[in-house]
């Protein structure tokens, strides 16, 4: 199958800073791709060059199989994007906005076409009103309009939920989900918000300092490697003393009232819980908590 | 694409109040020295013939709408290039300061697209502000204060006669287009060069005013470089009204004036295609 996305050796300098470094990244179709990274570790600028908003040092971008640089007008006829904040015309409406860049898409600018996607993106009652007086919220929701307005194959959200209110938040995943799941959309999410990764990503990119970490299923990546787990227990003296004594003892990371935290493998997990099981300590619950969040700083940390 | 993203720029230029600024200028000016000329006119034209009134005796509709329409394109295309700037200054500028570049430039529309719509859409407005200005002086001065003889007071009086007045003004009036479409085309390329639409327009009228002064002053060294001024050839409209009409002179500016309005609209197109979209 065709990749949707594929970058080779992309790179990007200013003067001696750079902000790219040989960055290699493939999206298939049908993907909701996660592009992680801490704030500076280029994933705008990677994502402005595959915008052909900032020329590229060196390295190539294909989308849809067809190099940027030859292809740039049908390319982007494929694709919708919200690139950081969420500018409009302010002297415009909601609905004059997306008719002039709708017009520059190619796009059905009827008034129907129009009040559907702002109808998905629940702005329809304020059609007619000046984006001057709109929230950020609602700014970043009729960012997600334009990007749907011409119906592309490919829809790149950079930072898609940054300050909106934790209903806005679930609002703006759900808005993602249906798209990938609803309408066949490939979707390119480029986030530090690592929860809405996980919630919505099937494959994820780290990247920090311009460079891929690790790359893979968000699943997979989860899976992988240490976990982090806390093993809840009335004995938890008793229970610590007992790991110390053990092969486990590397594992111990500290203890709590009524817990202890391990740093394991997921295949270790069930061993840790069999010894205590077996040594009459009274086990409550062991509960992993390695999230996406601590993968990704854990992983960060390491490249640094 | 490009006469739909020319139609999206005039769409986005006429939606905005600072575009009516001149015409409401304009608008609120004219009239109001339509009037005065037609109460106290004639204290104007004695005032500018008072060294002739001894030897000359001058009869007839002297401040007519035709002399009114002159003295006032004399005395506004030092001002005009401001109402010009305010829209041509701020078309790229504006785009980067409110963020707007990475909305225009994530579509299948081009670059040279781009540039050369906005520029189309400043062409538009600059043309048709002077065809405002045109139309309100000339058609309120008429109606106001009759038609009649132009007279034309420079180092010399030249006197025009009605029935050979219009041409005259219809080529006039255009000269004064090409001129404030000069002076929006230098805006419109420093427009391309910053991120905020106040900068290209305090420079283009700094240029304007400095070059100005630089040409009044009467040293002769000074006589060197000012044919190389484009705001001395801005002036080229009054070649219209010589007696007979200053063909080669008014060509010449004309053409100086054409070379600046491409070198600008290159220009900014090089910046642009060269630009890194950061904002």
């Amino acid at each position: 199958m065709e990749p949707i996305i594929e970058l080779r050796g992309l790179r990007k300098h200013y003067g001696s800073f750079v902000a790219v470094d040989g960055l290699d990244l493939t999206v298939q179709p049908g993907d909701v791709y996660g592009f992680l990274g801490p704030n500076g570790a280029g994933k705008s600028t990677t994502i402005r060059m595959m915008l052909s908003l900032i020329r590229p040092t060196a390295g190539s971008i294909s989308l849809f199989g067809k190099p940027l640089t030859t292809h740039r007008s049908e390319i982007l006829q494929r694709v919708g994007a919200i690139v950081e904040r969420p500018d409009f015309y302010n002297y415009l409406s909601a609905r004059k906005n997306l008719e002039l860049l709708g017009r520059l898409s190619h796009a059905d600018v009827s008034e129907k076409n129009i009040m559907r996607v702002l109808d998905i993106v629940g702005l329809e009652a304020r059609a007619g009103s000046k984006v001057k007086t709109f929230s950020h919220g609602m700014k970043q929701r009729l960012g997600i309009a334009q990007a749907l307005l011409h119906d592309p194959d490919l829809i790149v959200l950079d930072e898609p939920t940054t300050g909106l209110d934790p209903h806005g938040m679930v609002d703006v995943r759900n808005i993602i989900v249906s798209l990938a799941r609803d309408h066949q959309k490939t979707i390119l999410l480029s986030s530090h918000i690592l929860p809405e990764v996980e919630l919505t990503a099937t494959r994820m990119v780290i990247i920090n300092r311009g460079k891929a970490i690790v790359e893979g299923s968000v699943q997979d990546l989860l899976n992988s490697g240490r976990l982090k787990v806390t093993v809840e227990t009335p004995e938890v003296q008793r229970a610590e003393q007992l790991l110390r004594e053990s092969d486990f003892a590397p594992y111990v990371q500290s203890t709590g009232e009524g817990a202890i935290i391990l740093s394991l493998l997921r295949g270790d997990v069930h061993l840790v819980t069999k010894f205590l099981i077996d040594h009459s300590v009274h086990v409550e619950g062991v509960i992993p908590v390695r999230s996406l969040e601590e993968y990704f700083i854990n992983i960060t940390q390491e490249a640094a | 694409m490009m006469l739909t993203a020319i139609g999206v720029e005039l769409s986005k230029v006429f939606s905005k109040w600072r575009t009516y600024i001149g015409f409401i200028a304009l608008g609120l000016l004219i009239p109001v020295v339509v009037v005065a000329m037609g109460v106290e006119g004639m204290k104007y034209f004695d005032f500018a013939t008072a060294n002739l009134q001894q030897m000359f005796s001058f009869s007839g509709n002297l401040m007519n709408g035709y002399t009114m329409s002159y003295v006032l394109l004399g005395s506004l295309y030092v001002h005009v290039p401001f109402l010009v700037t305010l829209v041509a200054g701020d078309i790229l500028a504006g785009e980067a300061t409110a963020g707007t570049y990475r909305l225009m430039l994530t579509r299948p529309i081009s670059r040279f697209t781009m540039v050369t719509s906005k520029f189309i859409a400043v062409l538009i407005h600059t043309n048709v502000l002077v065809l405002f200005l045109a139309g309100l002086s000339l058609g309120l001065g008429v109606i106001v204060l009759g038609p009649g003889e132009v007279i034309v007071i420079r180092e010399s009086i030249t006197i025009i006669a009605t029935d050979d007045a219009l041409w005259r003004f219809a080529l006039g009036y255009g000269f004064a287009a090409l001129a404030m479409t000069t002076v929006a085309s230098i805006a419109f390329f420093f427009s391309s060069l910053v991120e905020n639409g106040i900068g290209p327009i305090m420079t283009t009228m700094a240029i304007i005013i400095v070059l100005t002064i630089i040409a009044a002053i009467d040293v002769p060294m000074f006589d060197y470089i000012r044919p190389f001024f484009f705001t001395s050839h801005m002036i080229g409209w009054k070649d219209f009204f010589n007696q007979p009409v200053a063909w080669s002179s008014a060509l010449t500016s004309a053409a100086v004036l054409l070379v600046h309005i491409v070198a600008c609209y290159v220009g900014a197109l090089f910046v642009i295609q060269r630009k890194d979209i950061l904002t």
